[in-house]
């Protein structure tokens, strides 16, 4: 079960988040942001599963509003299971910002970061409590 | 200098990328400036970190700020180190000089009093870990492993999994924090011990038995989360904690894929699950997913497969793209072991056929061609002939190969055969490859009942005379009507609007039309003229009236003239032909013997893992090969074998080839050289089976530097051919290997491959080898670790 990136896109295919688990280049890593937005942003919602096979691996996606959120993971791993886990991560993004909106991850990109470190450590997830999650970040703020 | 936020808010404002570019030009200046300044204060530099990796999010230059990041980590504050550390993660990767800087930032904090801080150190190596960060700090990691801090064991034991990925001799290490870390009741520490229990299992083959006796206690936690109630802390829609679920089935198939001692233990918890979840939210279809997936790796009774396959064909019915997906896909691999059971689904397969999404439609297309059998194959075909009518251009070439050979191998009858082969060129007939075309005429040659062929012949005559655009058709049309234009003559076919009858000036209406179609392209244009011309010729001693014979002989003498070689070169020669007295002709142009029919195997649309039992996979890609060879296989003169044991005795290894080698064994066995190579006494043996042995001997191994042969020996008294070796070293190291000396070993005999293993002095020497082989076109592959040689790099 380990990730390789999430990417958080606008539709215009600005990056509002990107967190490499696996070693890229920088030159790599706008090749491959430029490829997955050509290639999530062109998919039909309605008809299209949220699942798309991309050099070897497969993307996971879900969109929220202007936003799409995306996770790259291995072939063989569960795709219902990483939708399952965009969703839960967007919940506590919703909660911690109240009512999340595109504005609050460009100007606190900082905090999306220390968040999704407390979701995912090196590609695995860590936590599955919403609870204790959103506790253990009201806790390091309040160190900050 | 501003704000971070009034920065952003510059960015933002600019009107044209020309100002975006200058605002970020002046920041990066300014920021770089304020980095040289030696008395800079923590709070300003904390700005222009922040600043800093906005840049980064642009995808703007910043390296020159990698040492300021350092800078702030040896600040006691936790804001700054906060910051600092997730500079580090973000500009910094593992490939960089400053990482040794860091490690001592590291060592520090992973024993610093804040568990704050220390959560931070250790998401940072998690982060970052290079295979020299590994095995510097896992001993600090190890210490938090064994502290009481549900926060920071779990942390720790992510980042042991992820340090033994990165340097698999650190196995040895963590391999005895594995259970007591599976007793955890939190579900955050005993996802990371479930990650550490598979990057170990993962890393060194060693421990598996020791692993595999964590099933009980796995099992446990996931009937323990199967009876539990609602529990707010971890329920997503009605489902108790599905990602540690998932993650628990992931692990106990890993562990038992191939091993029956938990069999039972295991099955019915399987069932249980399986049982259990109500289906109908995303997150109870994950672990059911995840449940069938195990149910299907591990060695399940039947009972619980067929369970597995009822659930994925309530997959299928649901109305989410996703589940339904995932559901087509499981089945495609999991098809083998339970085809009875798949059939039970057979209508809602067909159904997704129509469905909106195209990777459905493709699954279900190969699916529905996996699934077809003597029983269905009326009802299937007749869908995939529906599908094909208004189906994607580019799944129309691979429906009409599938559809032959389906067609080929359960066709009820020979008139229903014929019939959907008629069909198919109706309506993809500019979809069919040329060995198609010639497959439908050698079948029409080879059949011998005259009512059926009189029937074929009239029915493709029909449908090539309604439809001009068919490729395809036109052409198998156009070679009948040649061959049996005698059986058309004075016939006539029901239409809409009334009946049509066939005369020779309607086949000559016929020949006219297609020599002077333009819809094709130039070279299919010159292959259609060249069938009409031979029809014409072959009509020329069918034909009864002296009117039309003289109008077949103008469409040779026009095309005489044609500015195309190839059509004129026929139509001369044709000519030439068509003045010969009549008998002679109609010796010339009696009927074609029948050639055989070509057999052809099923292709797969996307190349996947099938959970088969022992296929050959190689199957149809030499088949295609025996297929171009097999004109010369009955002369088989000795030359042309020895042509082909050069040829191939010099290329490393097409897959295709031990068939071929198989065929002229004979010959090229006696005159090929006997292999010059020996196996030296201080080889070292690092496998054998009833086939092969396989030894390492070392020519250089030190200062950082191994190279070493590998010896392959046949111990058989057959020739071992396909011979392929990957090898693998610890991502720490480098390896070269060479071309073997020949894929191939005859009995006795021994293959060499060189390898080059580079790396860090004293690191130690440990391979896994991965071996395939065939014996007697049987394929075999097999993999094993070797570490013993006794010395380091």
């Amino acid at each position: 079960m380990t990730i390789q990136f999430i990417i958080v896109m606008n539709r215009q295919g600005r990056t509002r988040l990107a967190k490499w688990y696996d070693l890229y280049s920088n030159k790599e890593k706008s090749l491959i942001t430029g490829q997955v937005h050509k290639l999530i942003s062109t998919r039909d919602t309605k008809h299209q599963s949220n699942f798309v096979e991309f050099q070897g691996n497969k993307l996971v996606y879900r969109r929220y509003a202007g936003l799409f959120f995306i996770v790259s993971i291995a072939i063989h791993d569960s795709e219902l299971a990483y939708l399952e886990l965009l969703h839960f991560m967007v919940e506590i993004l919703d909660l911690y910002f109240e009512n999340v909106c595109e504005l609050d991850l460009v100007f606190n990109f900082y905090k999306v970061y220390a968040i999704l470190d407390e979701l995912y450590l090196a590609g695995e997830i860590q936590e599955t409590s919403r609870d204790k999650v959103l506790q253990r970040l009201a806790y390091l703020d309040k160190l900050d | 200098m501003g704000s971070l936020k009034s920065f952003i808010k510059a960015v933002r404002a600019s009107k044209t990328i020309a100002d975006e570019r200058a605002v970020i030009r002046k920041e990066s200046a300014a920021i770089r400036t304020s980095f040289r300044d030696v008395a800079l204060d923590q709070p300003t530099r904390r700005v222009n970190i922040s600043k800093l990796l906005y840049l980064y999010i642009l995808g703007e230059k910043t390296h020159f700020g990698q040492v300021e990041c350092l800078k702030l980590l040896a600040s006691q504050s936790f804001g700054d180190k906060r910051l600092g550390y997730l500079a580090v993660m973000l500009l910094l990767d593992e490939n960089q000089e400053v990482l040794t800087l860091l490690t001592n930032s590291l060592d520090n904090d992973m024993g610093h009093p804040n568990q704050a801080v220390v959560g931070l150190a250790l998401c940072t190596l998690g982060n970052v870990a290079s295979p020299e960060l590994a095995l510097d700090l896992y001993q600090n990691v190890e210490k938090i492993l064994a502290s009481g801090n549900p926060y920071l064991r779990k942390k720790a034991a992510v980042v042991a999994a992820k340090l033994v990925e990165k340097d698999a001799d650190l196995a040895e290490a963590f391999l005895p924090h594995v259970a007591p870390l599976l007793a955890d009741k939190n579900h955050g520490p005993l996802l990371g011990a479930l990650a550490l229990l598979r990057a170990v299992h993962a890393a060194d083959a060693t421990s598996h038995a020791l692993l595999r006796r964590a099933t009980p206690a796995l099992l446990v936690h996931l009937k323990k989360l199967q009876a539990q109630g609602y529990s707010p802390e971890h329920d997503v829609l009605g489902v108790a904690d599905p990602f540690l679920q998932v993650s628990l089935l992931q692990t106990l198939r890993t562990l038992n894929e191939h091993s029956d001692e938990h069999l039972e233990q295991l099955n019915d918890v399987l069932t249980q699950v399986a049982s259990n979840i109500e289906p109908g939210k995303n997150s109870s279809h994950a672990v059911l997913y995840e449940a069938v997936k195990t149910i299907f790796q591990v060695r399940s009774d039947s009972a619980l497969r067929v369970l597995g396959i009822n659930i994925l064909g309530k997959f299928l019915g649901t109305k989410d793209n996703n589940t339904r997906y995932v559901a087509l896909n499981t089945l495609l691999t999991v098809l083998h072991s339970e085809p009875q059971a798949v059939q039970r689904h057979r209508s809602t397969i067909v159904h997704c056929l129509s469905d909106g999404d195209i990777s459905i439609r493709r699954r279900a297309l190969e699916l529905t061609f996996a699934i077809v059998n003597e029983q269905n194959i009326r009802v299937l075909v007749r869908e995939v002939l529906t599908f094909l009518e208004n189906s994607d251009s580019e799944l129309k070439p691979y429906i009409t190969a599938q559809l032959c050979v389906a067609a080929d191998k359960y066709a009820p009858n020979a008139k229903w055969h014929f019939d959907t082969l008629i069909r198919m060129l109706r309506v993809a007939g500019n979809h069919v490859t040329s060995d198609i075309v010639s497959n439908i005429l050698a079948l029409v040659m080879q059949n011998e009942d005259l009512g059926l062929t009189k029937h074929v012949v009239q029915r493709l005559y029909q449908a090539s005379v309604e439809d001009l655009s068919q490729f395809g058709l036109n052409l198998v049309a156009v070679w009948c009507v040649g061959e049996y234009g005698d059986y058309l003559i004075n016939t006539t076919y029901e239409t809409d609007k009334g009946n049509v009858s066939i005369t020779e000036d309607s086949i000559l209406d016929f020949l006219y039309s297609l020599i002077n179609n333009t819809t094709y392209s130039d070279a299919q244009g010159v292959q259609l003229t060249s069938y009409v011309l031979t029809a014409v010729l072959k009509l020329s001693v069918k034909f009864t009236q002296t009117a039309t014979a003289e109008k077949l002989r103008r469409i040779l003498n026009a095309s005489s003239n044609s500015i195309n070689l190839e059509i004129q070169i026929r139509a001369i020669e044709y000519q030439e032909i068509f003045s010969q007295p009549l008998a002679l002709r109609k010796g010339l142009l009696e009927r074609m013997p029948a050639p055989p029919v070509k057999r052809r195997e099923g292709l797969s649309l996307n190349s996947r893992k099938v959970v088969a039992p022992s296929g050959n996979s190689s199957a149809p890609a030499s088949d295609l090969l025996l297929d171009l060879m097999d004109d010369s296989v009955p002369a088989a003169p000795q030359q042309s074998a020895d042509l082909l044991s050069d040829i191939f005795g010099s290329t490393p290894a097409p897959s295709a080839k031990n068939e071929i080698m198989d065929l002229f064994a004979a010959p090229s066995a006696s005159q090929s050289k006997p292999s010059q190579l020996q196996v030296p006494s201080s080889a070292l043996l690092a496998h054998s089976n009833s086939h092969v042995k396989l030894y390492f001997n070392v020519q250089q191994l030190g200062e950082g530097t191994a190279l070493i042969d590998t010896l392959i020996s046949n111990v058989l008294a057959v020739t071992v051919s396909d011979i392929s070796m990957l090898i693998a070293v610890p991502k720490s190291q480098k390896l070269q290997l060479s071309n073997i000396s020949s894929p191939l070993i005859q009995a006795g005999g021994t293959a060499k491959q060189t390898m080059k293993v580079n790396g860090k002095e004293g690191g130690k020497l440990k391979l896994r080898i991965k071996l395939g082989y065939s014996v007697d076109g049987q394929a075999i592959e097999e993999q094993f670790d070797f570490g013993g040689f006794g010395r380091t790099l």
